[in-house]
């Protein structure tokens, strides 16, 4: 068990929760595509705490380098992601996710 | 090689007169098949004076020439080869001069058929086919012909293939074939096996090396190889000579036209069988038990087949069932060790019996294809070169002097009588009988076609002849001026004729008594003392010709043509009287003693309830309920089953996606 | 226990509420706004840390862009809130046992992976190093890399406009590869018939009346 002084565990962790929550937000979300998309986010902010816990551990900017460029790929692809939502709500009129099921089998 | 042209040139003119005849004149066909069997004839009547006039003075027994190298299996080399020896070079002259015989008058016979030259190239290749059999030497090209001539068989008598009697005759005949085959495989299988090569002469000279095997039919029982081999080899020649119990398919096989008949079911594919036999004579003389089977199935088969052949009404199916008596004799004498009396039988038989085909057939086609004996008459006067042959065929068919049939016949009888094997007894008073039986309906043959009042066209009635005047624009018996058949017709009856004549008085000296066969033809003549029996009382032809007079099988032929002639021409009444008081009897010879019955019932109607047994139980149930379907359905089941998963909602993949992340990361980190 | 550690903590605890909230939230707006609220949470972590430049981008880049941009589309979607059902609420079950078991599992892997004597983390010092120290490795050691995802955030940025940008279908324009591709018969077709001749004469009375009516 980890002790009351935050370690590297403590933030390792953290991350863990903050990805089992939007995983969650994934798989339970019956509303709209939009929260999807903010949980996707939330899944790359933990990695994100990764990276830096690890880089401030073991004194090496490197991850921190990391970081930067994750977050540049994750604010491309929330764009991107949201282009493709708009173009679903021209089609489809809605972005209810129980919509989506043309790939019924 | 010369001796290949023999077996070829037919072969070539089969295939000529098979690929191209329906495109070039009729007359090409026969041309070229008569051209390659003439030319066949002559070349084995070369061989034949070879191998009897000079090969005694230079001491040459026997000619093996290996022609082409089939297959090499390491230990064994499956061969093509010819070998001529005397009982070869024999058989060579009697395929070749009949087959050239029924050739002629084929051009006369099927002159109005549409197959024409179909039917050429059939008798072609029988005629390859026997040869290929006869000129063999080694079990594998025997087989070969064998089974040559059994397809060649199947095809002739089948002809007429719109005929649905004569397609059914023809797989009847095939199917005994192939049951007597099963047996010859096992022969021939048995020897391989034990000695390891097909070759005759190679065969012939390890013999003693099998005497003391012994094989296991089932555990615990154990027969002599010797013997098992040599009644496997039988059966496959009961098969093919139509020895009781396989024997039925020969008289259904006269839905085949009267040529082949003459060919095949008289001259040549039948006598194959006693052929084989006496080619083995080596092997089959070491085995007595073998021996004596083999005389008991030729007495029966000559004795029951003489009886039926009194009772039929189609004139070809009297001469059939002459054949079956016949070939019983000679296997009769084989069974008694007298192979050369086999042999010389062989070859009379296949003249006169050639002949009397013929001549039904010359008879059939002047009364425009009538068969029935009830229906003819009186055709003496009208067709004279036809009577005369005939009755010449039914006298030397008779065994009576000077002709063929007196000197092959009563060496069989004298051997029967002479021999040691168990049931040589039997055979003796069977063939005895046969005699008086043979003479008996040969000549009410003779006497119903050939004699009495013309009844021809006095059966038909009034409708019908009015009908037919309307069709053919005369009366019945205007249109059927019976007169006498052209000459492709007669001129080979008038040949057979001859040599029915003459081959006895000729050939009885040297085939039978003197050296002919010499060591084509082995013999055990101590322990089988027949033929030894037979030379020793031989002592010139004038005396045997007086000696016949005081034997009994003389007596009995001619008391037979007495009774045919009483109960056919004298008082016609009393046959029917005596046919009506023997009721039972007379029905069981009208019905073949109802042995096609029994086979319909047993065998055909056996194997088609094992069939539709196979049919519903293996077919329809385990291959297609089992098999082909449930295979279907199982994959239908789980597409649909699977299809669940596919709901085509975001969250339920997702769901999955982490779900299968779960187990990886358990199975990695934790296990 | 130190300071930093109940900054930690604290920081740690709004983190992973607002995170809860952006997965419940039933306004999307809300949602994003509990997004934005743990962006900021984690930014303020990431600075407790050391790492000052990425908290500060973090908050920039994220925050500033990325959420307005969040925000711009459910305003543009129209998106309306939308209640929790009980139907929904079955399907949160299962995901949450899921989840549970996966942080489990996480937390077992990492404490028996992380086998190092000390895991106590440095302390952040208060210099503008860490800025400088990055921009000499971004623009040294990892140059490629961020050469490459310049052109990311490129290809991105046209992939979005590509994506979206409607065209106005009442404009007019030329196309001149289609002016090219035209050929004779699809512009011009000929057909036979028979000449017109002239009608005959006839009586004017009747004819002309309906004519004109049906004209």
């Amino acid at each position: 068990m980890p002790g009351l002084e935050p370690t590297l565990l403590h933030y390792l962790l953290l991350a863990a929760a903050l990805l089992v929550i939007s995983l969650v937000g994934i798989i339970a979300n019956r509303r709209n595509v939009l929260v999807l998309l903010m949980a996707v986010e939330l899944v790359l902010l933990a990695a994100n705490l990764n990276f830096v816990a690890f880089s401030v551990y073991y004194h090496d900017l490197s991850g921190q380098v990391m970081t930067a460029f994750v977050l540049a790929t994750a604010a491309t692809e929330s764009a991107i992601g949201l282009a493709l939502l708009i173009l679903l709500f021209r089609r489809r009129g809605t972005i209810a996710v129980q919509t989506l099921d043309v790939l019924k089998g | 090689m010369m001796l290949a042209l023999i077996p070829l040139l037919p072969l070539l003119a089969a295939l000529f007169a098979g690929f191209f005849g329906r495109r070039v004149p009729r007359c090409w066909s026969h041309w070229v098949c008569c051209a390659a069997v003439g030319i066949s004839f002559l070349l084995s009547a070369n061989v034949l004076y070879e191998v009897a006039t000079l090969w005694p003075s230079t001491g040459i027994q026997s000619n093996s020439v290996t022609l082409y190298t089939w297959l090499d299996l390491g230990s064994t080399k499956l061969t093509v080869g010819f070998l001529i020896d005397p009982l070869s070079a024999l058989m060579m002259v009697v395929v070749t001069l009949v087959s050239f015989l029924v050739h002629v008058y084929t051009i006369g016979y099927m002159k109005d058929d549409p197959g024409y030259a179909r039917f050429f190239a059939y008798i072609a290749f029988f005629t390859f086919s026997m040869l290929m059999l006869v000129m063999s030497n080694n079990f594998l090209q025997m087989f070969f012909g064998w089974e040559g001539v059994g397809l060649a068989s199947y095809l002739l008598i089948g002809f007429w293939y719109t005929r649905p009697s004569a397609t059914k005759a023809g797989m009847k005949a095939f199917l005994m074939n192939r049951v007597g085959d099963f047996g010859f495989i096992i022969g021939i299988g048995l020897l391989f096996a034990a000695l390891g090569t097909l070759d005759f002469k190679e065969i012939f000279g390890r013999v003693d090396e099998l005497r003391g095997l012994n094989v296991s039919l089932w555990p615990g029982v154990e027969w002599s190889l010797l013997t098992v081999a040599c009644i496997g080899l039988f059966i496959g020649a009961m098969g093919k000579s139509a020895q009781v119990p396989l024997h039925s398919w020969l008289p259904d096989s006269m839905e085949g036209p009267t040529p082949i008949s003459a060919l095949i079911h008289a001259a040549t594919m039948v006598t194959a069988g006693i052929f084989m036999v006496a080619r083995m004579s080596p092997v089959f003389e070491g085995s007595d038990t073998a021996l004596s089977f083999i005389i008991i199935i030729g007495a029966t088969t000559a004795i029951t087949m003489a009886l039926l052949g009194l009772v039929q009404n189609d004139i070809k199916r009297v001469i059939a069932y002459s054949t079956l008596s016949q070939l019983g004799y000679m296997t009769v004498a084989l069974g008694a060790s007298a192979y050369s009396a086999a042999i010389f039988h062989l070859m009379t038989h296949a003249f006169f019996k050639a002949l009397l085909f013929l001549a039904a057939g010359s008879v059939i086609i002047a009364l425009h294809h009538e068969q029935d004996m009830r229906k003819m008459g009186g055709l003496r006067k009208r067709m004279p070169i036809t009577y005369v042959t005939a009755v010449i065929g039914a006298w030397a068919l008779a065994g009576l002097p000077p002709f063929a049939g007196f000197f092959s016949k009563e060496p069989i009888i004298e051997a029967a009588h002479s021999a040691t094997v168990t049931g040589h007894t039997y055979a003796y008073w069977a063939l005895m009988l046969g005699v008086f039986l043979t003479a008996c309906y040969t000549f009410r043959m003779i006497f119903m076609t050939f004699h009495g009042a013309s009844r021809y066209g006095e059966s038909k009635s009034d409708a019908k002849r009015g009908a037919h005047k309307k069709a053919h624009g005369v009366t019945h018996e205007a249109h059927h001026d019976v007169h006498e058949s052209p000459k492709v017709v007669t001129i080979p009856l008038i040949v057979l004729a001859i040599c029915s004549v003459f081959a006895g008085i000729f050939c009885v000296e040297p085939v039978l008594i003197g050296d002919y066969f010499g060591a084509a033809i082995h013999g055990n003549y101590v322990a089988h003392p027949a033929m030894a029996e037979l030379h020793a009382e031989w002592h010139g032809i004038l005396d045997y010709f007086l000696n016949a007079l005081l034997s009994a099988p003389l007596w009995l032929a001619l008391a037979g043509i007495a009774t045919a002639w009483y109960f056919t021409l004298s008082s016609p009444k009393s046959a029917d009287r005596l046919a009506r008081s023997l009721g039972g009897v007379y029905n069981a010879l009208k019905n073949n003693y109802y042995v096609d019955a029994f086979y319909e019932r047993v065998f055909v109607r056996g194997a088609r309830s094992l069939a539709s047994v196979f049919m519903q139980g293996g077919e329809q149930f385990l291959t297609e309920g089992v098999l082909v379907q449930s295979t279907s359905q199982l994959v239908r089941w789980g597409a649909q089953g699977l299809r669940y998963l596919q709901t085509g909602y975001l969250y339920h993949y997702a769901f999955a996606m982490a779900l299968g992340l779960l187990v990886l990361m358990t199975w990695w980190g934790i296990l | 226990m130190s300071f930093s550690a109940i900054l930690f903590y604290v920081f740690a605890v709004i983190l992973l509420a607002s995170a809860v909230r952006v997965v419940i939230m039933q306004h999307p707006v809300h949602a994003a706004m509990a997004l934005a609220q743990t962006l900021f949470t984690m930014a303020a972590i990431w600075i407790t840390l050391g790492a000052e430049f990425l908290g500060l981008a973090l908050v920039v880049i994220y925050v500033g862009a990325v959420m307005v941009l969040f925000l711009f589309v459910v305003m543009m979607l129209d998106a309306r809130q939308q209640k929790w059902t009980p139907r929904w609420q079955r399907h949160l079950v299962p995901a949450v046992i899921l989840g549970a078991v996966m942080l489990v599992e996480i937390a077992l892997l990492i404490m028996r992976g992380v086998k190092m004597k000390d895991t106590t983390m440095p302390v952040a010092s208060a210099s503008m190093e860490n800025t400088r120290e990055l921009g000499k490795l971004l623009f040294g050691q990892y140059l490629y890399s961020l050469e490459l995802i310049a052109v990311l955030l490129l290809v991105g940025m046209i992939a979005a406009i590509v994506l979206t940008h409607r065209q106005n279908r009442f404009a007019k324009r030329q196309d001149p590869a289609e002016q090219v591709a035209v050929t004779r018969e699809s512009r011009l077709r000929v057909v036979s018939m028979a000449a017109e001749t002239e009608a005959p004469e006839q009586s004017t009375a009747e004819p002309s009346p309906e004519k004109e009516g049906g004209q």
